[in-house]
């Protein structure tokens, strides 16, 4: 018998993780509002994919839901994660939930909601741009010390006087680096050439010193 | 006197300015309540009444920040009636996990959907359920009158 986990939304996220699951010996169903992407994601004969809104309780009915031991909520919305890991575990009785988190601020409210695990968007990016860019880069660009070094997440709205420029077009500090870019469901390493587009989230890598004049050069605040 | 100071100082936050949220608003507004209304669309405030006479705040009430620095965790009582059942919820269990909202109260387009704060002191309103009360009693009343 083989174990049964429930992934709902977040399509591409959803298909690495359920290749990665069915390699380890689990039983995928996933939930997905999007009929392109269901069938899609059919093509892989291993995966059981319904169509359809995840946070309803009547589409979970019909992926059996009761039946698994893990759900996963891979959305982009918070409201929408968090709803259908309360109902996977109240209403359906799942023994472990697990929700992306868009908005890290949210984390500690949904563990006291009872979600199990929560996951952020923008943690899990930062953690491992740390590891990567502290070892490799920082240490080289920046030698001020780690103390020093600040992570920040900077949403381009569509009012940012870098929207729509290259990123070599932006007048940035020097000891700046734009480490990763998420964009909708994706996320890029960006090169010079990179335009930035509305909507953009950059996780933004600097000296303290230098942090402020980076954000205001990039949003226009 | 002291009824006076109880309104004066009784703050009633919603959260949502469709045509719930709008007539809530209104209504309250007529009684002298003290009203604060978010929707995260400016263009929504033209639904309310030119009589309204209580806060307006643009602003997405999702965001932790937001709420914080309007002070809408100083309210006694918050109404969620967005026309998203998922964001009612977030927003409704927020208000009473994390800051202690005496009364809260969501609307809820799917009856399923309460058993998530079952537990949690948010009072529901459901329209299905309202409706489809409504429509049963006015059947028993047709019958009733057949007889």
């Amino acid at each position: 018998m083989k174990n049964k986990v429930l992934l709902i939304g977040g399509f591409h996220k959803a298909t690495a993780l359920a290749n990665s699951l069915i390699n380890r010996g689990y039983s995928v169903t996933i939930i997905n509002e999007n009929y392109a992407d269901c069938m899609s994601l059919a093509e892989n004969n291993q995966l059981k994919v319904i169509h359809g809104d995840g946070s309803k309780p009547y589409v979970l009915d019909d992926a059996e839901a009761y039946e698994n031991e893990i759900a996963i909520a891979l959305t982009q919305h918070d409201e929408d994660n968090l709803v259908i890991c309360q109902l996977c575990k109240k209403k359906f009785g799942i023994k472990k939930t697990v929700s992306l988190v868009n908005d890290p601020k949210k984390t500690d409210f949904f563990h006291k909601m009872g979600i199990d695990s929560v996951v952020c968007a923008i943690n899990t990016i930062t953690g491992i741009i740390e590891q990567q860019a502290f070892m490799d880069e920082m240490a080289t660009v920046l030698p001020i010390g780690q103390g020093n070094i600040s992570i920040a997440e900077v949403p381009i709205l569509q009012s940012a006087p870098s929207v729509g420029k290259k990123i070599w077009e932006i007048d940035l500090p020097k000891e700046v680096i734009i480490g990763c870019i998420l964009r909708g469901e994706s996320s890029m390493v960006p090169r010079g050439d990179t335009r930035l587009l509305s909507g953009d989230i950059l996780v933004l890598i600097s000296s303290k010193e230098n942090h402020i004049s980076a954000i205001r050069e990039l949003t226009g605040r | 006197m002291k009824m006076n100071n109880i309104k004066d100082d009784y703050q009633i936050v919603i959260i949502g300015c469709g045509r719930l949220g709008a007539s809530i608003a209104n209504t309250l507004s007529n009684k002298n309540r003290n009203v604060t209304i978010v929707d995260i669309n400016k263009d929504s405030f033209g639904k309310l009444s030119p009589s309204f006479s209580g806060l307006l705040m643009e602003g997405d009430a999702t965001d932790i920040k937001v709420l914080k620095k309007a002070e809408i965790n100083k309210a006694d009582v918050l109404i969620a009636v967005t026309d998203n059942d998922n964001i009612n919820i977030l927003i409704a269990q927020m208000m009473k996990s994390i800051f202690n909202i005496k009364e809260v109260i969501a609307r809820l387009y799917d009856p399923e959907k309460e058993c998530v704060y079952k537990e949690s002191h948010i009072q529901t309103v459901f329209p299905a359920l309202l409706s489809a009360g409504e429509v049963g009693r006015i059947l028993d009343k047709e019958e009733d009158d057949e007889k």
